[in-house]
């Protein structure tokens, strides 16, 4: 019966960067999946548009951040207005593990630098390690739809085992895959599905992570089966659809995190009915013919 | 050519205009030459209202006394628009018409542009974001326009959208060729309301962000740029004696046909007798009456399409609305889309709402996510809504909710229209 007014304690903000300019292909979906599995579960949450000539005090206040795709011009346009302050701003909550979603363009964005097919180089933000690369209009972007199977800890944090009762809804649904390797541990994978469609081909520094490895469809580059990256608690991804409302185990991993982050103790969020959001898993699976 | 068309394939097949190309790369140019004395030709481009303002040009043009022909809404590629000319034409190439109308796919109309190198008319909608995976994203699509529509001369009549800044933009350095601009001046049209599906609200000239007076829908407004002295282009058109569809963007599609039957100076009472007789094309507001109950299809096949067609619904008062999702190529394999769809608007209006097509957990998962209930009990899914995986039993059971004197409404995105009317009209209902 406590349990309303226990959770209503919990109020997160939520910043999204550049609404009007980085919003392709259905990302705002993102914004809107955190916001209402919050709201479903009591938990208040304010969404800071953070547009054009945004302060970066204003992205300091946020407890989460997503920002989405964007056409060549766009993006140009939110290079200028990405001054060295607020470069340093979100560096700093990168770095201090403040959670983050950065779907395709921003994903690019964050990285080292942007090379176009005739050698200019766009630089980026240079908060992750990683750098992509245009080959051109006379090479095919990569496009369709996609599974990827990402570590458990990545998505699950590294507590999760085979055996934790949260975890059964998940496997029973598929988005948690239990697999016995040849005689030794039991070990869990996650699934995220996806549509991906990007000219880029991303590379991977050393000092960071692929989210996940690609089961069907192209990934980072089309070649070394590599998809999205991890740091410290930022994720970038390819993968729209859009991601979140698809694998709501991830949107989830998100909130808590950044509830985690914010209140400073282990945060158990309570489950919500996601049978819909498997049954629009497993049509891309079948279409696929990948069982998961 | 002669041996396609002794083939005597029908219209909607567009093998015949591929095969003619493969013999004879210069098969639309040459026609087009054999026709010149008579045949004029006009082009329709945009993202939205092709196929509506093509055959409202068509019924207008018929009344005014002229024979008149438009290649069907599904070919709308090079080899879509050959076959349409083999259709027309007799054995020595000879087409009996005054006006040939063409709808071009957004990729086709730089293509086209090459073949016919002066069209009479050209008339560009709008550009809105539609199926990225397969045409790209709405900034290089404008760019290949503006480069192809350099070359036309005083031969062509080019008709712009003025209302789309990116589409008005496209005409502002152009020197030879004759301009027409079209828009709307009715505030009581407009919206202040932004929908998230915007495109193009950044002037093409300095990339300073645009303020518009009035939004009619999306970007579509009166608009002028802070920094720079672009601003809408002064009209020369901006309604119509009547409009035979609802919905403002069948508005545009209604004053745009008008402006360009200005043009050809047809009299005004045939240009009203047109429109009166207008009757919508497959799935465009088309009407269908089942055991006595009244059935509206809305195609609704991008995010500002399928905002503006629950926006005339919603005028409508409409209670029981089926949507179906398909993900097949001519869809758009991307289904993301529909997330930029402001159903939060327009759901609660709703007392029946139905889903179905290849990707129906999709849009049930996005009408999910505009659920308010805060309360964690009751956080399963609208209570209102529906889901059939198989289409038939999908429009069985909307039938079924649908009271005698209230209509259903389907909003189907491009192939699962053509499979929802296969299924009205071939009568396999109940």
């Amino acid at each position: 019966m406590n349990y309303t007014l226990y959770a209503k304690r919990y109020t997160l903000t939520i910043g999204w960067l550049y609404p009007e300019l980085m919003s392709t292909y259905g990302d705002r979906g993102n914004v809107i999946c955190l916001e209402k599995r919050c709201e479903w579960r009591g938990i208040s949450v304010d969404i800071k548009q953070l547009n054009l000539g945004f302060h970066s005090k204003q992205l300091a206040m946020c407890n989460l951040l997503f920002m989405g795709g964007a056409q060549d011009t766009q993006q140009k346009i939110v290079s200028l207005d990405f001054s060295k302050d607020k470069i340093k701003a979100l560096k700093d909550m990168v770095e201090g593990g403040i959670p983050g979603l950065y779907i395709c363009g921003a994903y690019q964005f964050l990285g080292k630098y942007y090379k176009e097919a005739d050698g200019t180089i766009v630089k980026g933000l240079d908060i992750l390690d990683l750098y992509t690369e245009s080959l051109g209009n006379s090479y095919k972007r990569l496009i369709g739809n996609i599974i990827i199977k990402v570590p458990h800890h990545v998505i699950l944090g590294s507590e999760a085992t085979p055996e934790s009762p949260s975890l059964k809804v998940m496997r029973d649904s598929g988005r948690v895959l239990l697999r016995q390797d040849s005689g030794s541990l039991a070990r869990l994978t996650s699934t995220l599905v996806g549509f991906e469609n990007h000219g880029g081909r991303t590379y991977l520094g050393k000092d960071i992570k692929a989210l996940g490895k690609v089961i069907k469809g192209f990934g980072n580059n089309g070649e070394d089966k590599t998809e999205g990256a991890t740091y410290k608690n930022s994720f970038g991804s390819y993968l729209h659809g859009p991601i979140l409302p698809k694998n709501p185990h991830f949107a989830d991993m998100l909130i808590k995190l950044a509830l985690e982050k914010k209140y400073q103790s282990p945060i158990n969020l309570s489950p919500l009915n996601d049978s819909l959001e498997d049954k629009a898993r497993d049509t891309i699976a079948k279409t696929l013919n990948i069982k998961i | 050519m002669i041996i396609s068309r002794f083939f005597n394939i029908g219209s909607g097949s567009t093998w015949p205009g591929h095969i003619a190309l493969t013999l004879n790369k210069n098969f639309i140019k040459d026609i087009l030459k054999t026709n010149d004395q008579r045949l004029k030709t006009i082009l329709v481009a945009g993202t939205n209202g092709k196929t509506t303002t093509g055959k409202l040009i068509k019924t207008i043009l018929a009344k005014g006394g002229y024979k008149v022909f438009q290649n069907e809404s599904g070919a709308n590629l090079l080899n879509g628009i050959s076959s349409t000319l083999i259709h027309q034409c007799n054995v020595v190439g000879e087409i009996d018409n005054d006006f040939g109308i063409f709808e071009v796919d957004e990729n086709t109309l730089p293509l086209i542009l090459k073949e016919i190198s002066s069209p009479d008319f050209v008339i560009i909608l709008n550009l809105f974001r539609d199926q990225l995976d397969r045409y790209g994203e709405v900034n290089v699509i404008a760019e290949k326009w503006g480069n192809a529509i350099v070359s036309l001369a005083s031969l062509t009549t080019l008709i712009l959208n003025a209302d789309d800044p990116q589409i008005a933009s496209l005409g502002m350095h152009l020197k030879g060729v004759k301009l027409k601009f079209f828009g709307l001046n009715d505030k009581s049209l407009a919206t202040f309301k932004n929908q998230h599906a915007v495109d193009s609200t950044y002037c093409s000239n300095c990339g300073a962000k645009l303020i518009y007076s009035e939004i009619y829908f999306s970007h579509l407004g009166v608009w002028e740029c802070p920094k720079c002295d672009n601003t809408r282009p002064k009209l020369d058109i901006s309604a119509s004696p009547i409009y035979p569809l609802l919905g403002i963007y069948n508005r545009y599609n209604t004053i745009a046909a008008v402006s360009l039957s200005r043009q050809l100076n047809i009299e005004e009472n045939n240009v009203v007798a047109g429109l009166k007789n207008f009757k919508p094309a497959f799935g465009r507001q088309e009407i269908l009456n089942i055991n006595g109950k009244k059935i509206q299809i809305f195609l609704s096949k991008n995010p500002t399409s399928f905002n503006e067609s629950l926006r005339t619904i919603a005028g409508l008062k409409a209670k029981n609305v089926l949507f179906v999702l398909n993900d097949s190529i001519p869809d758009g394999r991307d289904v993301s889309w529909i997330w930029d769809v402001d159903f939060e608007d327009y759901i609660d209006k709703f007392k029946n709402i139905i889903v179905s097509g290849d990707r129906a957990y999709d849009i049930a998962l996005r009408i999910k996510y505009t659920t308010k209930n805060s309360n964690i009990k009751s956080q399963n899914y609208n209570s209102k809504l529906k889901i059939y995986e198989e289409l038939k039993e999908a429009i069985d059971e909307s039938l079924k909710l649908t009271s005698k004197n209230e209509a259903l409404y389907i909003l189907p995105t491009y192939s699962a229209m053509l499979e929802t009317r296969k299924i009205l009209t071939g009568k396999k209902i109940l």
